[in-house]
């Protein structure tokens, strides 16, 4: 450790400095705008206004939803893949991590846009339905909640599994095994040792799964279309077509606040369930 | 076979399937000879491969998605290195501070840094769309280059350079003869994630994006809203193709993992 003081500033303000000017202050800025009254004062009418609008409340919830459930739907998935992926010999499991990484890779475009050729009207899976007798005219997949949903489980998947396996793998080898020979069925070897075990892996890939569908812009852009719209997309239209700065302030700091309490909660929950473990 | 030995294959089989098979298409529908973008293709062509490098729009977008994903990641490790430095070998008064505002990028939604750099620094001090972009990159750029920098230097022993010192080197002397061809590695592996990560950047360059100055991202999208052709799915597989390889030749060359 070097204690010279001048020395260690000079070094680290300017990229401080930088952040603070360009990215810092203005996004503070932007974020008090919602909270500013045309009189000068401050008030939280911007929010009660854009709650009550039946349009905006669709879009909260929805955005809400789809987090939830995608977060979910990922955990149960990314648990059976990590299994997988961890019981392999050393060597297939680093290639099958790095196909599960591979597609972070991939610009998020080219991973959405590839859903429009699947799921669109002439589509991979209209074409299925449609030869196999169960629908005669083609589905409406694309521009719903649907598509969205699997757009965003594809796009944030792996960052699930990846912490998943690691979190597996720092797991004692021993402890299912043990669980095993004590009596203990799949489900009970899973809900009483493997979940508490890994649950920071979950928590860390539950936020960041969640987070990325909060802040995700391309996937609802492009699969949700102008209709079915995610809060990101609705920010976006509020500037681009409304020129509402007021709303698309509170947009943002929904978000932000969405993002915190995600985290936090996520972080509760696993420590509630301990605490609950350790009792006698 | 019992239950469980088949439960690994079919698992694997059928999340990778779900990760990549998208991506094989997209592969796929590139090689189409037909007009519209379909699955299966219509016999094999390399016409929609052509035509990438032909639309005007599309040159222009790349460029400029090269200059940003570059200049803006070697600006934010010039601003980064030294900050990493400060960071992992001085006792830094509000250390916490500065490692917060540096990562802060990361937290907050890229459409909301755009928008706000939009709003409070491009309108009112009249800057020009090119700069506001490479600002904005370099902000984004600037948490990963902070952590990859940080993670190497904490991994190289901080006595080496103290030896340095000692025997009449200058301070700035041993961080280039003795710490800098240590973190070469790292550094490298910074300048490639910073690059995937702005080439492939969307929300932020949304709003900053203007007339006839886009990032190819954003490009694409424009592009796809107009025209239904394989020729986004060629250039997608392209992209691809040159970030999964570029990752790759970080990782054998550099051991990239070592350092994300």
């Amino acid at each position: 450790m070097f204690q010279n003081r001048a020395e260690a500033l000079a070094l680290a303000l300017p990229a401080a400095l930088f952040a603070a000017a360009v990215f810092l202050v203005p996004v503070v800025i932007l974020l008090s705008d919602g909270f500013r009254s045309s009189a000068g004062g401050w008030t939280i009418s911007a929010y009660t206004d854009f709650f009550s609008n039946s349009l905006n409340q669709t879009v909260f919830l929805r955005t809400l939803k789809l987090g939830a459930l995608v977060t979910v739907v990922s955990a149960v998935i990314g648990y059976a893949a990590a299994f997988a992926i961890v019981s392999l010999e050393p060597g297939a499991k680093g290639r099958m991590t790095g196909l599960v990484v591979l597609p972070l890779m991939i610009s998020p475009v080219a991973r959405t846009y590839a859903w429009i050729v699947i799921l669109g009207r002439t589509g991979i899976v209209n074409q299925a339905f449609q030869a196999l007798g169960i629908t005669e005219v083609p589905l409406r997949i694309l521009f719903s909640e649907t598509a969205i949903f699997i757009g965003l489980l594809q796009l944030f998947l792996p960052l699930m599994i990846i912490s998943l396996i690691s979190a597996l793998e720092n797991m004692p080898k021993d402890a299912i095994p043990a669980a095993r020979v004590l009596g203990a069925n799949w489900f009970q070897v899973f809900w009483k040792v493997v979940l508490p075990l890994t649950k920071e892996g979950l928590v860390i890939g539950g936020t960041l799964v969640f987070t990325g569908c909060l802040t995700a812009y391309i996937t609802p852009a492009i699969l949700g279309g102008s209709k079915v719209l995610m809060l990101e997309t609705l920010l976006y239209q509020q500037v681009s077509v409304s020129n509402n700065f007021v709303s698309a302030s509170v947009i943002a700091f929904i978000l932000i606040v969405m993002s915190f309490a995600a985290n936090i909660l996520l972080k509760r929950v696993a420590t509630a369930r301990n605490k609950m473990r350790s009792r006698p | 076979m019992n239950a469980r030995s088949l439960f690994i294959p079919i698992t694997l089989v059928l999340v990778l399937g779900f990760l990549i098979g998208p991506f094989l298409i997209i592969v796929a529908a590139s090689f189409s000879a037909g007009e519209t973008l379909n699955f299966p293709p219509q016999g094999f062509s390399l016409r929609w491969i052509a035509k990438v490098f032909t639309v005007e729009s599309f040159q222009a977008s790349f460029a400029m998605s090269l200059f940003l994903a570059i200049g803006g990641t070697a600006a934010a490790l010039v601003l980064g290195i030294p900050a990493s430095y400060a960071l992992s070998r001085y006792k830094l008064p509000g250390a916490e501070i500065v490692r917060t505002v540096v990562s802060a990028p990361i937290i907050v939604p890229g459409i909301i840094v755009g928008l706000a750099l939009l709003r409070y620094i491009v309108v009112p001090f009249q800057v020009g769309i090119t700069l506001a972009l490479f600002v904005a990159h370099t902000a984004l750029v600037l948490p990963y280059a902070v952590r990859v920098v940080s993670a190497s230097l904490d991994n190289l022993r901080s006595d080496i350079e103290e030896a340095a010192v000692l025997l009449g080197s200058s301070r700035l002397g041993a961080f280039f003869r003795v710490v800098m061809p240590n973190i070469r590695g790292g550094i490298m592996s910074a300048f490639i994630l910073g690059f995937v990560t702005s080439f492939n950047q969307v929300p932020v360059s949304l709003f900053l994006s203007g007339p006839g100055v886009r990032t190819l991202p954003v490009d694409m999208i424009a592009y796809m809203e107009i025209v239904f052709d394989p020729s986004v799915a060629a250039l997608s597989s392209l992209l691809a193709f040159l970030s999964i390889g570029i990752v790759f030749a970080a990782e054998r060359f550099l051991g990239f993992s070592r350092y994300v």
